[in-house]
């Protein structure tokens, strides 16, 4: 049994990577950004788009209050909820997720597919920008900060930000038990090719929970780190969202195997654990007759991307989410140079912040 | 996409010092009505870039807006807000490209949606 090598650099099949300060390692998309964010909603999309039509006051209240004959620029718009929501606005709206855009597009909404961490505007001419619900999806702080950078690059001096962001405190904490935490050692690692990951229940490698009825690992290949062998499984990522010991799926490992090992409950006392957690799959629920509907639907369970649940009749999507604990936002703003905090707010479970642009 | 949206657009691959305004390659403009709104027009007009709307709009097949930046007391003629109107809200590109002025880089626009993401040799 080949033992792969402990130290992490050695795993990698790419060349070490980029300092975190490096433009292009902000703007290449990660790994688990690509397989957990953009995929899962270019799958779900009209799904997703059929659940999101309620209007969040706080928003509704931001976009009513701006000036008539406002830009505003919506990164991150999703099915389009709140374009064209102030009608004496011109709102443009942008997704990564081509699906999503096509169906704002077919409420004649003015969108676009781009990306939130490099957006194609010129610099100051907007009026006002939205960032809702988007940046707990960036895995990276360097790339929360530049999402942050360019929202406030795009709009006017004196123009207005708004952003919101899932807390950390949820309302309703049984919620965040339907979550698999995930831990963010490796985040850090999961920028551009040969980004580690670890054999899930499915051998293409996935990075949700290994079930207890899965396969042993032996003698298979993972990517980045070569053949694994019963037992050695190290610099791996495992969510488990129920404090068990023993990592599901590759049998009784003992504690001294795993100490390198990221298991999402290895410490054990749940309530600690879940303080300090931000790092989430929170899974969708696509019912079967919507997914036959959109056929990626019996490929993504192939592939390992999603999973089946008879009992609730849903393929079941995972969707990464780094959820915002208390004064995260402030602090990412708060070395700003162009932008002060005017307001900042906790609402439905979300962390908010209005930023006004001081200078260009 | 409209031309007001196309003039917000810049080419944001890394290098570029000036990536506005994207040149447009017209394959299929189509017009959509839209209702006429003088107030909205009036706010609007200080905040494009006239040349780069103007050159647009005869890409598109709507030569008459004046190529010079017009003063302001021209929002006072109906006539000029009419066109100002169509050109900026009613010509849709449905099939095109913008292409980035410094790189050449074809951004497609598909079903009068532009993809402005980059390749990851380009961020």
């Amino acid at each position: 049994m080949k033992k792969i090598i402990t130290k992490r650099s050695s795993n990698l099949s790419s060349p070490p990577n980029p300092s975190p300060d490096c433009s292009s390692s902000v703007q290449s998309t990660p790994e688990i950004e690509k397989k957990y964010v953009h995929r899962v909603y270019d799958a779900i999309a009209p799904h997703f788009s059929a659940t999101r039509f309620a209007k969040w006051p706080k928003v509704s209240t931001f976009l009513n209050n701006l000036q008539p004959g406002s830009i505003v620029l919506d990164a991150g718009c999703g099915n389009g909820k709140y374009l064209g929501l102030n009608p004496n606005c011109f709102f443009i709206g942008c997704d990564i997720s081509a699906p999503l855009i096509q169906i704002c597009s077919d409420r004649g909404h003015e969108v676009l597919v781009a990306d939130a961490v490099n957006l194609p505007y010129r610099s100051g001419y907007g009026d006002a920008a939205i960032s809702i619900a988007v940046l707990h999806h960036l895995s990276t702080e360097h790339r929360r900060k530049k999402a942050i950078d360019e929202l406030v690059r795009v709009v006017k001096k004196g123009g207005h930000v708004l952003i919101t962001v899932w807390a950390v405190e949820q309302e309703d904490g049984s919620l965040v038990n339907k979550w698999t935490p995930l831990t963010r050692k490796y985040v850090e690692e999961w920028i551009g090719p040969g980004s580690p990951r670890v054999r899930g229940s499915s051998s293409s490698g996935t990075l949700e929970s290994i079930p207890e009825t899965e396969v042993s690992v032996s003698g298979k290949e993972v990517e980045g780190f070569g053949n694994v062998g019963q037992g050695d499984v190290k610099d791996c990522v495992v969510g488990s969202g129920n404090g068990d010991k023993k990592v599901e799926g590759f049998g009784n490992v003992g504690q001294g195997e795993v100490k390198d090992c990221v298991v999402g409950s290895e410490n054990g006392d749940k309530k600690d654990k879940k303080d300090k957690q931000q790092e989430y799959f929170v899974p969708w629920h696509l019912p079967y007759h919507r997914a036959e509907v959109s056929g990626a639907s019996a490929g993504a369970v192939e592939n390992g991307l999603a999973r089946k649940d008879d009992m609730k009749g849903a393929i079941v999507y995972d969707r990464y989410y780094h959820v915002f604990g208390a004064g995260e936002l402030e602090r990412l703003v708060s070395g700003m140079k162009n932008a002060v905090i005017v307001d900042q707010f906790y609402d439905k479970s979300n962390w908010c912040v209005i930023l006004e642009k001081t200078s260009c | 996409m409209r031309l007001l949206t196309h003039n917000m657009l810049s080419s944001n691959i890394k290098g570029v010092i000036n990536g506005f305004p994207l040149r447009i390659e017209a394959d299929n403009v189509v017009v959509k009505q839209v209702d006429f709104n003088p107030d909205f027009l009036k706010n609007m007009f200080s905040k494009i870039d006239w040349k780069a709307l103007a050159e647009a709009s005869k890409i598109m097949g709507y030569p008459e807006l004046p190529d010079e930046t017009p003063d302001h007391s021209i929002l006072d003629s109906d006539d000029f807000l009419q066109k100002f109107h169509h050109a900026l809200l009613e010509l849709h590109l449905e099939e095109g490209a913008l292409v980035c002025p410094e790189t050449g880089r074809r951004f497609p626009v598909n079903k009068g949606i532009p993809n402005m993401l980059l390749h990851e040799d380009e961020v």
